[in-house]
């Protein structure tokens, strides 16, 4: 039964992870090509988009956001990191547990609300970039937040599992 | 809410991610208010609002794709043929190399494994003896971070809305203060080994410029162009990243294009991490400005302190605490804010703060129990924990002299800032 849920889940984690990669790439390429665009329209015609600024602060969120998602996959945010260096390998699993549980907690209330806010913003028609409705921009906010809440909720659910079949604890690189 | 306070802090001691925590703690100050929760959404949304933030991504990309290439073989041969003839000259280009290194590639200890890698067996080689070599490599992990164009000084420019290339000017001096100490030290030690790494040879210094001939102009250009205000801060980022994606990639072709994606997903991790931390702060430091914690924070230090010289030492003690529980970054962007009206008040000026701020978090790489240039050391190196920290102390007790000189000194910072 378990064994059947992570080979259901296999395929969605490599396809998630093409994803976000291809989204980073993008994402970080549009952003040098735009940010030197600009620099050359600047210096060499004295001119400039006027949406490109804009653009590119749009740019550095979603890098953030998506970028936060791809580091939840190997657990990497930054953390005060005191005790999994100490831990006794036979207690190293419960703190990664609650912590787990409660990260997905947190990202899944964000996710919540932020879907609220941005459901408001629809409502209201709000703009950005001259004319693009604002929620195709901010909508990558609940999307991010829920992904960081599922991806915390699987880690967490994975170390109980492995928990209570006692399998010893991976040791970090 | 003390006791909620109190399990937040257990949880972070744990090992929650601090963003989760941050946003946590932001979230149930709105509800306590009585505020709908949908703020913290306008709040992480600020993201998009803040200035010159593209340099962040920009820069660290720059800086990993750098390390993946065969720039620090070239920056250690070139130093190496520029003063490597010194007696004890290996030492030195070894300190100068990182802090160079360091301060293009962001401080997040890529140093360590980029040019440790080959410095490390270089010093052993020359006959320095193995827990000064340790202990200099792993010191000279977080060199740097006072040199443009290093993230935690653009991330604090970002914060305190000062100008960064002021803050770029101001940490010059600084730096070369911690470089100087440094140094003199590595020499000192090291008196009765006075072999030079190499002869001098014009010979050497010119194929090892010829060899760097594509990524010299990059400082010149970068540095120059903010310094002389012609590029800001986020234009030279934008910059350096093209130009070192077209060198590394395209002309010099150390790395492959197959490779690209995975050194742009690797550096947006970090970039990542670092800014939703930014995004739910700016949520709680909204919240506890509006809650007048800076007002309350420091009606506690004036009972304590009234001088300005008390007011340092304070700050000093409690930012070589914050450094040894907090990573660099996250430290930049939750207290940063807090402590900037109280520097205020003890007329503490804000870019001699940024620089005491960094200086004080740069000896948080080298100090337990969460010193990242340490657990980074044992990993790469090999060697039990414990004998990186000691291997390191000396080395720490001469930068938190410097941060002490650095921090009572303010001149040294504002000297250049102008």
């Amino acid at each position: 039964m378990i064994e059947a849920g992570y080979r259901l889940l296999k395929p969605l984690e490599r396809w998630g992870t093409a994803l976000e990669n291809a989204l980073l790439v993008l994402l970080l390429g549009a952003m040098i090509l735009l940010a030197t665009t600009q620099i050359v329209l600047r210096i060499g015609f004295d001119q400039g988009l006027i949406w490109a600024d804009e653009l590119l602060k749009i740019l550095v969120l979603w890098v953030a956001l998506i970028g936060s998602v791809a580091t939840s996959r190997g657990r990497r945010h930054l953390r005060i990191d005191i005790l999994s260096h100490y831990v006794p390998e036979r207690f190293a699993r419960v703190p990664v547990l609650i912590v787990d549980a409660f990260a997905a907690l947190v990202c899944g209330l964000i996710a919540w609300h932020s879907a609220r806010y941005v459901l408001l913003t629809i409502e209201f028609g709000d703009t950005v970039l001259v004319d693009v409705p604002a929620w195709a921009v901010q909508g990558v906010l609940p999307v991010a937040f829920a992904l960081m809440a599922y991806r915390f909720a699987l880690y967490c659910l994975k170390e109980l599992l492995e928990l209570l079949r006692r399998a010893p604890v991976e040791t970090a690189p | 809410m003390i006791a909620v306070s109190i399990l937040l802090v257990l949880l972070a001691v744990l090992g929650a991610p601090l963003f989760a925590i941050i946003a946590a703690s932001a979230m149930l100050g709105y509800h306590q208010e009585g505020i709908d929760l949908m703020a913290i959404a306008i709040e992480i949304l600020g993201l998009a609002e803040m200035p010159f933030l593209a340099a962040i991504p920009l820069f660290t990309f720059a800086g990993y794709l750098l390390s993946e290439s065969g720039a620090p073989q070239r920056l250690v041969r070139l130093t190496g043929a520029v003063i490597g003839w010194v007696p004890g000259g290996l030492a030195l280009v070894a300190l100068a190399a990182c802090a160079f290194f360091t301060a293009f590639t962001g401080a997040s200890g890529i140093t360590i494994i980029a040019l440790g890698a080959i410095l490390y067996p270089a010093l052993q080689h020359d006959g320095y003896p193995d827990d000064f070599n340790l202990g200099l490599v792993t010191s000279s992990g977080s060199l740097g971070l006072l040199f443009a164009p290093s993230l935690p000084l653009i991330l604090y420019g970002v914060i305190a809305k000062v100008p960064i290339d002021s803050l770029f000017r101001a940490g010059v001096l600084p730096g070369l203060l911690m470089l100087v100490m440094l140094s003199g030290w590595s020499l000192w030690v090291n008196r009765a080994n006075r072999r030079p790494a190499r002869d001098f040879s014009f010979r050497e210094i010119r194929a090892a410029v010829r060899e760097s001939a594509w990524e010299l102009p990059l400082p010149i250009v970068v540095l120059g162009g903010i310094y002389s205000g012609f590029f800001a801060v986020s234009e030279a980022a934008a910059v350096t990243a093209l130009y070192v994606l077209i060198v590394e990639v395209g002309i010099l072709r150390d790395v492959k294009v197959r490779e690209l994606p995975r050194i742009m997903r690797e550096s947006m991790l970090l970039v990542g991490a670092i800014l939703i931390i930014l995004g739910v702060s700016l949520a709680s430091t909204n919240y506890m400005i509006d809650a007048r914690v800076p007002q309350q924070l420091l009606g506690l230090v004036s009972e304590m302190v009234t001088s300005q010289t008390s007011f340092l030492v304070l700050l000093l003690v409690f930012l070589l605490i914050l450094g040894a529980l907090l990573d660099i970054f996250s430290a930049i962007v939750l207290v940063v804010p807090l402590i900037l009206p109280i520097a205020a008040q003890y007329g503490v000026n804000e870019i001699h703060l940024g620089i005491v701020f960094l200086a004080a978090m740069q000896l948080g790489y080298l100090t337990p129990p969460v010193g990242l240039n340490l657990f980074i050391a044992s990993y790469r190196f090999d060697k039990p924990i414990l004998d990186v920290c000691r291997a390191t102390l000396p080395f720490l007790v001469i930068l938190l002299l410097s941060v002490i000189a650095i921090t009572f000194w303010p001149q040294l910072s504002l000297l250049l800032a102008g």
